[in-house]
């Protein structure tokens, strides 16, 4: 079975529960973002789904692999971009990566072209004969993301995958993960930079040692049963009309922008009708989306995190 | 899980390298096979430009007081030394694998290169043999030519007072070919399982380098004339050690596992 299929899995070391009943579905080609405030069980998850860690509770099957039954296959088929970037100083770029391929037993005359060509992407190329010692912290990080890809893993973990990176580098890396997950891999992405999740993730899993919440973030982000509506011209003038509407308590208005909070969603096209009433030239009307960021904390605080 | 060659040879090829690259790391193991090949030389040239001091007599005599008068106390002194040297020779082939061991295992959590390397399809016992071999082959290859300097040094500075080889004999051929890579199996091992509970590499060096006293004081006994040492002595001392070699591997191996190592350094 290809994707990620995690089903009450729980982790406990000693006496102290890490996670617990996590339960959630990752298809293949999904850019799948995991949240949760430091020290919430991210990392021991990605750990169980990555063989480095054996579940105390639940089960998990990575792109057909038990994760407590079969992790040396499991490891061939998945990537992990830790935090850190983890690399070998004193070794060149060349062999950090070379290292790596034989690791995992690849041909290196076939695995070499397709690393190449991801040097290439992120910067590197022709800096392969360089000690990693003398690299920038983002030069590291892009190095440790070809890394990650030597072996043309199914799965793809990336921690903070754009840290210490330029914005350049940053919508290069973006960039790269997109194509990964068009290419049909799975992509589980941890990150704080909840901005970068949005643009990156369908769905996202909030998580504080359980699931906390999970859906696409189109519909986490949004906003209550709130419309924003786009006019011609200052939609201040249409305010007052729509004041009057009894399920339409709250009305915002800013340059061309209302935005109409409703009692009921039903009740969008009596908002609209009410507009064109008005006299009004409606240009969009979308339901309102807030930053994840705000969601994400807003159900922090919800849970007294 | 198969034991795959090919992943514990490239973890050998990478930690390889790296020794290769680093030149602190190389200049310290240097020191002690100088060390070990340059004053058993020096003492032998002391008792080949003396060979008729009062003072050596007074001194092999106490080694063996039915030494006859008319037998050379240098050429006894000579023996006796090339003896008891090869107990603090033994201390290269354990302390060697210490140094390079202790920076490759508990050196891979300082740097944080552990979690990305356990991510790998790489098993603990490929993990033990690709770093076990990484400190071993330096340590008896050392090991080896520190011995064939030491034989052809003191096979030169012996020559005008014994008209002939001194070295290779017996016990040293046999130890530095048989006893040697024991040692060096055990001070690998010690440092392994060192550097699987402690957090740096220089911890692990300092702790593991404790192993080398015992040594250090049967060489001691040895010049204090308490213990007598040959070739049963050193084959007995190797025997011991091979039991341990075999305890350290097991506990080697059971020591990387995953499941232990990144819950407690990941």
């Amino acid at each position: 079975m290809s994707g990620i299929d995690v089903r009450g899995l729980g982790k406990r070391f000693g006496e102290r529960v890490a996670v617990e009943g996590l339960t959630f579905h990752v298809r293949p080609g999904e850019v799948f973002g995991l949240l949760g405030p430091n020290g919430a069980g991210k990392t021991t998850t990605v750990r169980m789904l990555t063989g480095l860690l054996s579940p105390t509770e639940g089960e998990a099957v990575v792109w057909g692999h038990r994760v407590d039954r079969d992790g040396e296959g499991l490891r061939k088929v998945v990537g992990l971009l830790t935090e850190q970037p983890g690399l070998y100083e004193r070794l060149t770029a060349r062999e950090n990566l070379r290292f790596f391929m034989k690791l995992h037993e690849l041909d290196e005359s076939k695995a070499w072209p397709r690393t190449q060509h991801y040097l290439e992407r992120f910067g590197l190329g022709g800096r392969e004969e360089e000690p990693v010692g003398g690299f920038s912290k983002g030069m590291r990080q892009k190095l440790a993301i070809v890394r990650t890809l030597v072996h043309d893993p199914s799965v793809i973990f990336l921690d903070e995958p754009t840290s210490g990176l330029d914005p350049e580098s940053a919508r290069t890396v973006r960039d790269a993960v997109a194509e990964l997950a068009s290419e049909g891999r799975t992509i589980v992405l941890c990150s704080h930079n909840l901005a970068e999740v949005e643009r990156l993730c369908e769905r996202v899993a909030v998580v504080k040692r359980r699931l906390l919440l999970m859906g696409p973030v189109r519909e986490l982000r949004r906003s209550g049963q709130a419309l924003d509506v786009r006019v011609d011209g200052e939609a201040e003038r249409f305010r007052v009309a729509l004041a009057a509407l009894p399920f339409a308590p709250n009305v915002l208005a800013e340059g061309m922008r209302l935005r109409v909070m409703l009692e009921d969603e039903s009740h969008a096209p009596d908002v609209l009708a009410c507009l064109v009433g008005a006299g009004a030239r409606v240009h969009s009307a979308v339901p309102a989306q807030r930053p994840l960021e705000e969601v994400y904390l807003d159900l922090l605080r919800e849970e007294g995190v | 899980m198969a034991f795959r060659p090919r992943r514990a040879l490239a973890v050998f090829w990478k930690d390889f390298l790296d020794l290769r690259k680093n030149v602190g790391l190389l200049v310290s193991m240097a020191v002690l096979p100088a060390v070990m090949v340059l004053v058993p030389i020096a003492v032998v040239w002391t008792y080949v430009n003396t060979p008729n001091s009062a003072d050596l007599r007074s001194v092999a005599q106490f080694y063996d007081p039915t030494l006859p008068l008319g037998a050379s106390a240098a050429r006894f002194l000579i023996d006796k030394t090339l003896t008891d040297w090869f107990g603090l020779f033994l201390v290269m082939p354990v302390f060697v694998p210490i140094l390079i061991a202790s920076q490759s295992v508990a050196g891979e959590k300082e740097r944080r290169t552990l979690e990305p390397l356990l991510a790998s399809p790489v098993t603990a016992a490929e993990l033990v043999a690709g770093k076990s071999l990484a400190a071993l082959v330096p340590a008896v290859v050392i090991t080896w030519v520190a011995f064939i300097l030491f034989c052809v040094g003191v096979d030169i500075v012996a020559w005008p007072l014994v008209q002939g080889p001194l070295m290779p004999n017996a016990l040293w051929t046999f130890g530095v070919l048989v006893i040697a890579p024991l040692f060096a199996f055990f001070g690998n091992g010690v440092a392994v399982l060192i550097s699987a509970r402690v957090s740096e590499a220089r911890m692990a060096q300092q702790i593991s380098a404790l192993v080398v006293l015992p040594l250090v004081g049967m060489v001691g006994g040895q010049v204090a004339g308490i213990l007598k040492a040959g070739l049963g002595f050193y084959a007995l001392q190797g025997a011991v050690v091979l039991v341990l070699d075999a305890v350290l591997l097991v506990a080697s191996i059971r020591l990387l596992d995953r499941e232990r190592l990144v819950s407690r350094w990941g």
